[in-house]
């Protein structure tokens, strides 16, 4: 599991990776609430993510509400198929703006 | 005149009567102790009385041992006022059985005491007359009263008081001495009743089997029991089972149970499945309860080959379920008594007894006390479980009853058992111990990857029960061990038959389960999803506790597609 905050084409990108279980999901938490609070908007890349259980489905929940409250846009990127099941069990993937990668959000202008 | 010698007679001493007198307190005498119909005898008695004594009318009162009103038992005379009652202290037969001393007067008319009453609606008039109290061992049961002598006018004298008072206590005896008899009847007659009642009870409990996965053991308190279990097989193979008791321990109890047991085995003939068998005793016992008797019962239909157990909880104690040495898991109550509420809303409940034997018990077992009063509480009762555990399921509670015995307990209560312990073919696919910490939880995902890959489940199912262990064990990282700190967490997942069944156990402080509900999906929020994915993985789930507050269980079960 390795997680990284960079910054292309104006997003704030969060990288996320491996199984986001109660092990590590305190730090994805962290990382995308400092994404957040620097005022950038905010993509979570989840194609390295090989399982995601409801503790890392709380903080992108936790992300989408403070982006929410900042004005800030907050998207999930290249969902793989572990998260996206998860994430239709909790009825989130229609809640989340899911795009396939980086440029398909770019080309939405 | 014969004065009768002072001292040479202990039972009429200071007596002066007569010879005709004597004979009269000989005749009276073997009367009384001879017949058995003590109306007829105390008519001839004040028969013969009047004869003697040549009075107008004689009556016996005896009072009502409840309300204390004297009636007329007996009268001879020219009125028959035979059942008059008088209230206690009331004219001058009240007075006496009031006081217990004699009164005699020549004139009854000008008496303090005197009711005119019973003379205004008879016409007869009262003028002399003794009335002597009917006393034995210091209590007053009545009086014999005698009116106008001799030849109607005359006054009477201490010689007619004292074989008045001879005659009254020869009566005296005789009646409480028909009474005490009358009371060793009805006795032998309730005894023998209740000897039958019993009889009727312990017909209608099932004979044991021991080709059956279920034995029961029923030791009655008194001589019937509120308390009863039953199984009987069903044309399917299928065994129904129930454990019942009823509210108190006596007479009433007994019948109450017998209509519940009545009940159960005519309602379980149409009833769907065990909760709705519970809606419908409820439904007859509420309209029909009284005096606050109520029942507790669990009824279930157990699948011997499979070992799955339906069962629904009417306020009964949690059923045990044996799941090793000294762990038990108990089952949850999931609704009141019946007769308590109109309707009682039970669910069923669906138990795998793979793992072990289920047992059933009444209070009057853990109540059980030793000679120092200390009951035998459920850590004494889970105890003798696990010693009887190698004997077959038949010999197993009766020889749990042989060592409360040698205990030298005392039964305040009905004692009932009733144990299930079908054999099963099953196959355990994992079993695992390990601390509840989150880095063991990728681990435990690939573990059960592993396992599960074998077994007819679509990768999608498969994923979901994964995540459901995974959402179930961080719950009690989370929220079992969050406060005591982190534990051992054991997960056992077996095969049986068509299905999966999986059990997680920690071992923390007992939580509310109550409070863990899967959310509303729509209340868009951070936390309180595990449950609703553990919930949509599985076919079943369910949680409880351990006895004794030795920690949680959750069990899980999916069942496998057919023909892949």
């Amino acid at each position: 599991m390795e997680f990284n905050l960079t910054t292309k084409e104006g997003f704030s990108v969060v990288e996320l990776s491996g199984d986001v279980d109660l092990s590590c999901s305190a730090a994805a938490r962290e990382m995308i609430l400092r994404s957040l609070a620097s005022g950038q908007p905010t993509l979570v890349d989840l194609s390295a993510v090989t399982y995601i259980d409801s503790s890392g489905v709380a903080s992108l929940v936790e992300g989408y509400q403070v982006a929410r409250r900042k004005h800030l846009e907050f998207g999930l990127l290249k969902v793989s198929e572990a998260v996206h099941s998860v994430l239709e069990l909790a009825h989130l993937d229609q809640v989340f703006r899911i795009h396939g990668s980086l440029e398909e959000r770019l080309a939405q202008g | 005149m014969t004065e009768i010698a002072r001292g040479t007679h202990g039972g009429a001493r200071g007596l002066s009567l007569e010879s005709p007198a004597l004979a009269l307190l000989e005749d009276v005498n073997r009367d009384l102790a001879s017949s058995l119909d003590l109306d007829e005898t105390l008519q001839r008695t004040i028969d013969r009385v009047m004869q003697h004594l040549h009075v107008e009318a004689a009556s016996i009162f005896l009072q009502d041992e409840q309300d204390g009103t004297l009636i007329c038992q007996r009268c001879t005379g020219p009125v028959d006022v035979t059942g008059t009652r008088v209230g206690p202290g009331q004219g001058i037969v009240g007075l006496v059985v009031a006081t217990g001393q004699p009164i005699m007067v020549e004139d009854a008319q000008h008496h303090p005491g005197f009711a005119p009453q019973v003379d205004a609606r008879s016409g007869f008039i009262t003028r002399s007359l003794l009335c002597v109290p009917l006393q034995t061992r210091g209590k007053c049961l009545g009086a014999l009263e005698l009116i106008n002598r001799p030849g109607g006018d005359g006054p009477f004298t201490p010689a007619d008081l004292d074989l008045a008072s001879a005659v009254a206590a020869a009566a005296a005896l005789a009646i409480q001495n028909m009474r005490m008899v009358r009371a060793l009847v009805e006795q032998e007659r309730v005894r023998k009743e209740i000897e039958l009642a019993r009889d009727i009870q312990l017909s209608l409990l099932p004979a044991p089997n021991p080709a059956l996965a279920v034995a029961g053991f029923n030791l009655p308190a008194r001589r019937v029991s509120g308390d009863f279990y039953d199984f009987q097989r069903r044309p399917d193979g299928r065994i129904h089972v129930s454990i019942a008791d009823v509210a108190g321990k006596g007479m009433d109890a007994a019948l109450l149970m017998t209509r519940t047991i009545s009940l159960l085995r005519c309602l379980s003939k149409t009833a769907r499945d065990p909760a709705s068998l519970l809606e419908q005793i409820n439904a007859e016992l509420y309209e029909t309860a009284s005096r606050g008797l109520f029942v507790t019962l669990v009824a279930g239909i157990l699948d011997p080959d499979t070992g799955e157990l339906v069962y629904a909880n009417a306020g009964h104690h949690p059923p045990l379920l044996r799941l090793g040495s000294g762990r038990y898991e108990c089952l949850p109550v999931q609704a009141p008594p019946l007769g308590v509420l109109p309707v009682l809303g039970v669910p069923n409940q669906r138990l795998s007894l793979a793992r072990g034997a289920c047992y059933f018990y009444t209070d009057g077992v853990t109540e059980a006390r030793d000679a120092g009063g200390t009951p035998l509480g459920l850590a004494g009762l889970l105890d003798l479980f696990d010693r009887v555990e190698p004997l077959p399921l038949f010999e197993r509670l009766p020889t749990l009853f042989e060592a409360l015995r040698v205990q030298q307990r005392h039964f305040h209560d009905d004692l009932t058992l009733l144990g299930l312990a079908p054999e099963v073919s099953e196959e355990c696919l994992l079993a695992l111990e390990f601390q509840a910490e989150p880095r063991r939880l990728k681990t435990l995902r690939r573990d059960l990857n592993r396992v599960l890959l074998a077994q007819r489940l679509p990768p999608k199912a498969r994923e979901s029960l994964i995540v459901a262990v995974n959402e179930a064990c961080m719950n009690i990282m989370q929220h079992a061990y969050g406060h005591s700190g982190p534990g051992v967490i054991n997960l056992d997942l077996r095969r049986i038959g068509d299905r999966l069944d999986l059990l997680i156990v920690d071992h923390a402080p007992p939580v509310d389960h109550q409070s863990i509900g899967p959310r509303d999906l729509a209340d868009l929020r951070p936390g309180g999803l595990g449950t609703h994915f553990i919930q949509s993985a599985v076919d079943e789930w369910q949680y409880g506790h351990l006895a004794e507050a030795r920690g949680n269980t959750l069990r899980l079960c999916k069942k496998l597609e057919e023909g892949d």
